[in-house]
């Protein structure tokens, strides 16, 4: 990083300023060719072009399956079986919104899972009488062990240069093993029995709490891409990394934070987790990171970076769901399911390529 | 604009074509749906030839569903989303016999008939039924036939799925328990292969590579049986004795060609049949048999084409 020379008659904050300025410029543009409020900056085109698209798919299902589909228990239950994976695809919209790439998610997940129950069951003892003071060391232990290998991925890809897809794709590896080792290949299934209580319980008595806690996670995330510097930062350099390092950016320690950031948002989903299914499940989460990232570029974000909202993501995050939920209550056979959800996620990155072709040709 | 247009269409086109190719049977008064364990397992393929050949004879619908992967993740949307479909009732083989409680406990809950077909959950006192092979009986035959097979010495390894499934925990239990009654017969630690036949096969080139001695090997699924016969035969070996859980296509062509020596055989088709049965008693609201167990038979090179043998094994298709 260069340094910052001060001119005659400017302090170094007016002159990095003038450096930041091409990217708060561009950041400008952007933000007015959708009209420059706040609401139009958190919602991009493309968000809502694929919100037409759930809105067609529930309404087809609902004429479909009348009175089964567009129930409450239907939407709630769907809700709350989308709700650990939006907590990762946030984490993964800030990591592609850099350009770059978190495989590891899903078993970031699962040795997290596996820590905080070890932890929370330990000395062989049967935690489920255990009060809420272990729950929230059973907390803190899910995020620090989902910091931890953020961090790792982080110091891999930002420091040792490794390409992202190849640093996560050996992060998912470790953290798998690891789990196994940790737990023997054996699910833990004592788990202090409020959290199983906390897993299932509702506000007002129709939403879940992982639901609600999963939006919330969702509009902070929203908030902090799109209205502060650490997320102007993070689309600045999925943007031109270049740019953004000569531009006074420290890249290498964002691109840790945000590493950092997604593996703790996993360590979070990881207690979510615990908390619906009352057990590790270990043998599952397999294709969390490809569901994820599926979500996330269904929602509009760029494969190279630089665009990124989570509205997108979220409305990402519940078309397959939705698709899946639809076809079961029809009763077709299970594996058109996948063949549905394949076919979206190509057409969805094929307009978006479109668009931006489109874009850039003004 | 056209793209969007051709999108939507795409997606309607997917879901009428998905249609025309679904399972739907006959119309009637109740709807039954079948919750297999994993889809494309032969085992839950022939339950299901069973349950829908006593549907057609009851005069009932039968919708087959299930996830594409052993594991309760999965398979806790499925079952959400049959709930939500509100058939009269269910039969299911729960991935997970805690993880599940509460899905399935929410669809009791909504007045479906629920049976367990299969696996079941720890609690099953709001099941209508649990119909299930004698597990634990089957994990004795299994180590009896064994131990014959490999002179009743030497060590044997025991290839598992995952902790926490009834059924092959009951399998395992039993095969320890005959086991403990051998004393010259050294049981290796359990392997775990979370139901992908590719573990299964390393597993057992690794434990030949570290036991030359290994005498016998028991694989506790379909999945996991062919996982082993693939790792015997990548090593070369034809000293290890198996005995493999499940008799689905595959397993009897090796068990013909000598790779497997002996298969413990459910009766999927008969579980299929008695889910449906007891379920309709139910929604007619007659009485239940809580508890059933299904028959089971050891499958040799000799006796497996023996006419009272043929309902034993698993289809891969149900024609």
């Amino acid at each position: 990083m260069t340094a910052v020379q001060p001119t005659r008659g400017q302090s170094i904050r007016s002159a990095v300023a003038v450096r930041l300025s091409p990217v708060v410029a561009r950041w400008n543009a952007f933000a007015q060719t959708r009209g420059g409020s706040v609401v139009a900056r958190m919602f991009s085109t493309n968000a809502a072009w694929i919100l037409l698209l759930l809105a067609f798919l529930m309404l087809l299902f609902n004429y479909l399956a009348p009175g089964k589909f567009l129930t409450e228990f239907n939407v709630r239950t769907m809700a709350t079986n989308v709700s650990v994976l939006l907590v990762i695809a946030v984490g993964e919209t800030f990591v592609m919104a850099t350009g770059g790439i978190d495989l590891s998610v899903g078993y970031v997940l699962l040795f997290s899972g596996v820590t905080s129950a070890q932890v929370m069951n330990w000395g062989g003892r049967d935690s489920t009488n255990y009060g809420w003071d272990i729950v929230l060391l059973g907390f803190i232990v899910a995020l620090g062990s989902g910091f931890a290998w953020g961090v790792l991925n982080g110091l891999i890809v930002a420091k040792a240069k490794v390409p992202a897809l190849i640093a996560t794709l050996g992060t998912l590896g470790m953290s798998w093993g690891l789990a196994e080792i940790l737990s023997n290949g054996q699910d833990l299934r004592y788990l202090p029995s409020i959290m199983g209580d906390m897993g299932a319980s509702r506000i007002i008595d129709k939403i879940p709490l992982v639901v609600i806690v999963a939006a919330i996670v969702a509009v902070i995330g929203s908030i902090i891409l799109s209205l502060t510097r650490f997320g102007r930062y993070t689309l600045a350099i999925g943007s031109n990394q270049e740019a953004a390092r000569r531009a006074g950016i420290n890249v290498d320690r964002h691109l840790i934070k945000v590493y950092a950031m997604s593996g703790t948002l996993a360590g979070f989903a990881a207690f979510m987790n615990l908390a619906i299914f009352t057990t590790t499940t270990i043998s599952g989460h397999a294709n969390d990171n490809l569901q994820a990232i599926a979500a996330v570029v269904i929602g509009g974000t760029s494969l190279v970076g630089g665009v990124a909202t989570i509205a997108g993501t979220t409305i990402g995050i519940c078309i397959p769901m939705v698709l899946f939920s639809g076809f079961t209550i029809l009763g077709l056979q299970s594996f058109w399911r996948d063949v549905a959800v394949g076919a979206v996620l190509i057409l969805a990155v094929y307009t978006d390529q479109l668009r931006r072709r489109r874009r850039e040709r003004h | 604009m056209r793209i969007r247009t051709v999108t939507m269409l795409g997606l309607a086109l997917i879901t009428v074509a998905a249609c025309s190719g679904s399972t739907a049977t006959t119309a009637s008064n109740y709807k039954l749906t079948l919750i297999q364990g994993v889809a494309g397992d032969p085992f839950y393929v022939t339950m299901a030839c069973g349950a829908q050949a006593e549907a057609t004879k009851e005069g009932v619908t039968l919708n087959i569903t299930g996830g594409n992967k052993w594991d309760a993740t999965v398979q806790k949307p499925v079952i959400d989303s049959v709930t939500a479909a509100k058939p009269d009732g269910v039969m299911v083989a729960p991935d997970d016999s805690k993880a599940l409680l509460a899905p399935l406990k929410a669809m009791s809950d909504a007045g479906i008939k629920v049976t367990f077909v299969d696996t079941q959950l720890d609690d099953t006192s709001f099941a209508v039924s649990s119909i299930a092979t004698d597990n634990s009986g089957g994990g004795t035959l299994a180590a009896q036939t064994l131990a014959t097979l490999i002179g009743d010495k030497g060590s044997v390894l025991v290839v598992n799925v995952d902790p926490g499934i009834s059924t092959t925990d009951a399998r395992v239990q039993g095969f320890n328990d005959e086991m403990k009654k051998h004393p010259n017969i050294t049981v290796l630690d359990v392997q775990y292969t979370h139901d992908d036949p590719t573990a299964a096969t390393t597993i057992t080139t690794s434990i030949l590579a570290a036991h030359p001695d290994l005498a016998g090997v028991f694989a506790t699924n379909v999945q996991n049986a062919e996982g082993v016969a693939t790792g015997l035969k990548q090593a070369n070996n034809t000293v290890v004795k198996t005995i493999a859980f499940d008799a689905g296509p595959k397993q009897i062509e090796d068990l013909n060609a000598g790779i497997v020596q002996g298969l413990i055989a459910q009766d999927p088709y008969g579980i299929g049949v008695a889910g449906v049965q007891q379920t309709v008693l139910a929604l007619k609201g007659q009485a239940t048999t809580k508890t059933i167990q299904t028959s089971l038979a050891a499958l040799t090179k000799d006796n497996v084409n023996n006419a009272d043998m043929q309902k034993y094994l698993y289809k891969a298709t149900c024609s």
